[in-house]
């Protein structure tokens, strides 16, 4: 609201992942492979391996070329990208943590320059001081990755900054150090990985053997100590964090569970090309290079799903407005913007008044500044399938907005605003999705169930609504018919007879089926 | 009008040291930024003219291979350089910058789709060429212009970062990112002052490279300090006009505040107007006399000068474009004291430790050794 929303078609979240993704692809590599590059020359001289010296010596023009490069100008990327997708945090990070990346920014310059003279030094340099060079790259490359860990970590699991906003308290924050190991960790199976592509072009195949065998031993090691980090990381996740994970939409449990096979396949295939390691082809490399950046993007799509519905956590919501009312918050908090209403309080809407003719347009604007941060109306995350999925009308949507924080264990903020706002938003959405009120009848109660209960009745609230009930059919239908009057919270919602009666039914095959144990979820 | 109300507020967090200390250190490293840009941009574009200059004579190859080489230090240099000012023109001026930004959003984002393919033409360039010298010409003819393109892009960010009045009327139009800011008349006077200063400073390289030379092939020394020192004053010469263009294009209140309004910003136009002048007659004069010391120390030390002041009269422009809707003695300051020190400590030594790893790579033993002019005659035999 303070800032224009970029209005772009495919969702802005799909380009920040993209531009992301590739980056910590590159990132990590040019971390582990930095302490690659130099273990493997003092091995290569120690064993007076001119071969593999050789090889090195491509794969460093390899290195700065992908890192140096691409790994630079894609870091260059999150920044230009952040700025432009969600510029009130980015502003907050810079104004909260500028001297974190004023000092990541003194190692990056000693990383690049240690970088291009190794690299320009394999031909002019003695060998004890090339190797110096190496650490130096190495040392200055780990440390840039202490300190954006801090960031990175802090934007998760915010910890006590959000009462002192002291520096460090929000940079040594509860998640710090595992995600520091299990970065690191993946930062050395990287290098393995990007070496067996330098290396399964080499002719010479007993070479070729040599360093298959010795990435090898950079990616197993480093998968093998992942699942023990994890556990640690996801232990520091506070459990409200972690919730979002589960439930009818686990974007982070369907991503965690897709890492997870990815990285087990990547440890399968790393353990073939033991098999014969001097056949090892291009393809097959890339088939691991490809899977470990699955995986890698898999990480980086639960870090984002459970950091939600922040963008820092616990201060600001991932559509921009902050948690809690601040001293100088321009009246972009939640309260603030509910008691003011979307039209007064936002800078970048075209309309201030709301009048019966341009309800959609102002529903636009205001999905426009409270929606598109996350959301598209037909592709990436698009409401339209969701509407339709559900066959929400206009008032139902009404009702819904009401409760959004409440949706799939809270991955988003709720929504704020007036009610007539509320009411344009609906009118908008409805104006999307078109649901004709006189579709046939949902005569199946699971399916009353999805469409109107499952998005926030899940685990506790689930058996709540399953156990909480009248258990008298009669009392039951006409409990639902005052949803606020059985629980305040709930959304005014007006089922039909015909969809309480399933329900009703429903809700007591599922009580019977859990006294028999045969209970099944209802979400989708 | 409701076109103030467009402008972001500052957002809550206090800036973690006093407002003077992230200026200076914006003006310091933005300077920094485009000396190294110059490098690049004014190499390139000198060296792909001495190669059609002297199409198949092997002099003109030989410049374009001496550049070609350098351009991967130049471009990374560039963009580390730039990273720092990015940073702190963020945390002074991000209500104006994130939204200039936001409503050119893809040519903004796409910069680095441009950059990536650059930078990778300069590295082919570098690596090949010597094996396909006509190819490798053409590929840097590409990433030359790519890199103008994104300095025009640049420019029309940095420019409309600075009007808010245009700002609704382009968003609310298309809020898609597709906006840059045709209509501004200083667009294309500004862009060139960057792009001329930058042939400038790249016959200073040229001439940095007679330097390196000159005891070790004086005629190819003298030929580099002939090319490089003419491009310098031909540049500067034509800056002149471009900087009257750009000064005449400003509003007429800010052409006041150079011309008189304000004392401090007139006296650096001056200053930078007369070192430029004098540069391009001590340059005249350096070459009729082959004075290598002249070309390569004074004229860069005086022209480091004129940077400098133009770095300080651009941040003079933008405060004064922003008057009306900046307010810096409003920001709360809470100086970060946890860390400052650190980041200080931390700076010094990576400093430090940047010139130790230059030293012991021998960067600066080549630059001592052709240091003495030829006329000092050989050294004494050890």
């Amino acid at each position: 609201m303070n800032y224009p929303v970029w209005n772009v078609a495919f969702g802005a979240g799909l380009l920040i992942a993209v531009v992301a993704i590739l980056h910590v692809f590159v990132s990590h590599f040019a971390v582990g492979g930095g302490l690659f590059l130099v273990l493997t020359e003092r091995k290569a001289r120690r064993n007076q391996d001119s071969a593999l010296l050789d090889w090195l010596k491509s794969h460093t023009k390899f290195f700065v070329l992908v890192t140096v490069v691409f790994g630079v100008v894609s870091g260059v990327g999150i920044w230009f990208t952040i700025g432009l997708i969600s510029p009130m945090a980015t502003s907050n990070l810079i104004h909260a943590y500028v001297w974190g990346w004023a000092i990541e920014w003194i190692f990056f310059f000693v990383e690049i320059t240690a970088a291009l003279l190794y690299l320009y030094g394999w031909e002019k340099l003695a060998p004890a001081l090339h190797e110096w060079y190496g650490w130096i790259y190495f040392i200055a490359a780990f440390a840039s990755m202490v300190i954006i860990n801090g960031i990175l970590s802090f934007m998760l699991t915010s910890g006590t900054w959000v009462q002192n906003h002291q520096f460090w308290s929000g940079f040594f924050n509860p998640t710090y150090f595992p995600s520091l190991l299990f970065r690191f960790a993946i930062a050395l199976a990287l290098a393995g990985v990007y070496a067996l592509i330098t290396a399964s072009v080499q002719k010479d195949a007993a070479l070729k053997a040599r360093i298959v065998r010795w990435s090898a031993l950079w990616i197993v090691p480093s998968l093998a100590v992942l699942p023990g980090l994890g556990w640690w990381y996801i232990h520091q996740i506070p459990a409200e964090t972690w919730a979002s994970v589960h439930g009818p939409m686990p974007t982070g449990t369907f991503f965690a569970t897709f890492a997870v096979v990815l990285l087990a396949v990547m440890l399968v295939l790393t353990l073939l090309t033991l098999v014969r390691p001097a056949r090892m082809h291009l393809t097959f490399s890339l088939l691991v290079a490809l899977v470990a950046l699955g995986a890698m993007g898999s990480f980086e799509f639960v870090r984002e799903a459970i950091r939600k519905p922040f963008v820092i956590g616990n201060y600001l919501y991932a559509n921009s407005l902050y948690v809690t009312q601040i001293p100088g918050d321009g009246g972009f908090s939640i309260d603030e913007v509910n008691a003011a209403g979307v039209l007064k309080s936002a800078k970048w809407i075209n309309h201030r008044e709301l009048t019966p003719s341009n309800q959609i347009a102002i529903g636009a604007e205001i999905f426009r500044v409270e929606c598109q941060s996350c959301h598209t109306v037909n592709s990436y995350r698009g409401l339209k399938y969701y509407i339709a999925l559900r066959q929400w009308d206009q008032n139902k949507i009404q009702a819904m907005i009401g409760d959004l924080q409440f949706m799939h264990n809270g991955v988003m903020p709720p929504f704020a605003g007036t009610d007539p706002e509320r009411a344009a938003l609906a009118a908008f959405l409805s104006s999307i999705e078109p649901v004709s009120p006189d579709r046939p009848p949902v005569t199946d109660g699971r399916i009353v169930f999805q469409q109107n209960c499952a998005m926030c009745h899940v685990g506790v609230t689930r058996a709540l609504l399953i156990n909480g009930l009248p258990h008298d059919p009669n009392a039951e239908r006409e409990a639902l018919k005052d949803l606020p009057g059985l629980f305040p919270l709930m959304p005014n919602l007006k089922l039909t007879d015909q969809e309480r009666r399933a329900l009703v039914q429903w809700v007591n095959s599922q009580r019977s089926a859990e006294k028999t144990g045969t209970a099944k979820q209802g979400g989708n | 009008m409701m076109q103030p109300n467009l402008i972001p507020v500052f957002d809550p967090t206090p800036l973690p040291a006093p407002y003077w200390v992230f200026k200076l250190l914006l003006i310091v490293t933005f300077f920094l930024h485009i000396l190294a840009m110059n490098f690049m941009l004014g190499g390139a574009v000198l060296a792909l003219a001495s190669k059609w200059r002297s199409r198949k004579r092997e002099d003109g190859n030989r410049v374009f291979f001496e550049i070609a080489k350098k351009l991967p230090i130049f471009l990374p240099a560039t963009i580390t350089l730039g990273i720092a000012p990015l940073l702190f023109v963020q945390v002074l001026y991000g209500q104006f910058f994130y939204t200039s930004s936001i409503l050119m959003a893809w040519p903004w984002f796409l910069v680095l789709v441009l950059l990536t393919v650059a930078y990778y033409g300069f590295y082919y360039v570098s690596f090949h060429s010597r094996k396909h010298p006509g190819r490798a010409g053409w590929v840097m003819l590409f990433s030359v212009i790519l890199v103008c393109v994104i300095g025009f892009v640049y420019s029309n960010n940095l420019t409309l970062s600075q009007v808010p009045s245009r700002w609704g009327a382009k968003y609310f139009a298309n809020p898609s990112g597709w906006h840059l800011n045709l209509s501004e008349p200083t667009l294309i006077p500004r862009f060139l002052h960057f792009f001329t200063a930058a042939v400038a400073v790249g016959g200073l390289l040229l001439v940095f490279v007679a330097l390196a030379n000159w005891k070790r092939d004086h005629e190819y020394g003298r030929q580099l300090l002939q090319f490089g020192g003419k491009a310098f004053m031909y540049a500067t010469m034509a800056q002149l006009l471009v900087g009257v263009w750009f000064l005449v294009s400003l509003p007429r209140e800010m052409i006041m505040l150079f011309t008189g309004a304000s004392p401090f910003a007139t006296a650096l136009l001056l200053v930078a107007v007369f070192s430029a002048s004098g540069a391009i007659f001590m340059m005249s004069d350096a070459l009729r006399k082959e004075n290598i010391r002249v070309a390569a120390y004074y004229v860069p030390g005086l022209i480091a000068l004129v940077i400098l002041t133009m770095c300080v009269m651009r941040d003079i422009l933008r405060d004064a474009y922003l008057k009306p809707y900046y307010h810096p003695e409003r920001f709360v300051v809470q100086t970060q004291w946890s860390v400052l020190p650190l980041f200080l400590v931390l700076f010094i030594g990576g400093v430090v430790l940047w010139f130790v790893m230059l030293k012991r790579y021998g960067l600066f033993r080549s630059a001592k050794a052709a240091e003495i002019p030829a006329s000092v005659g050989p050294q004494p035999a050890k």
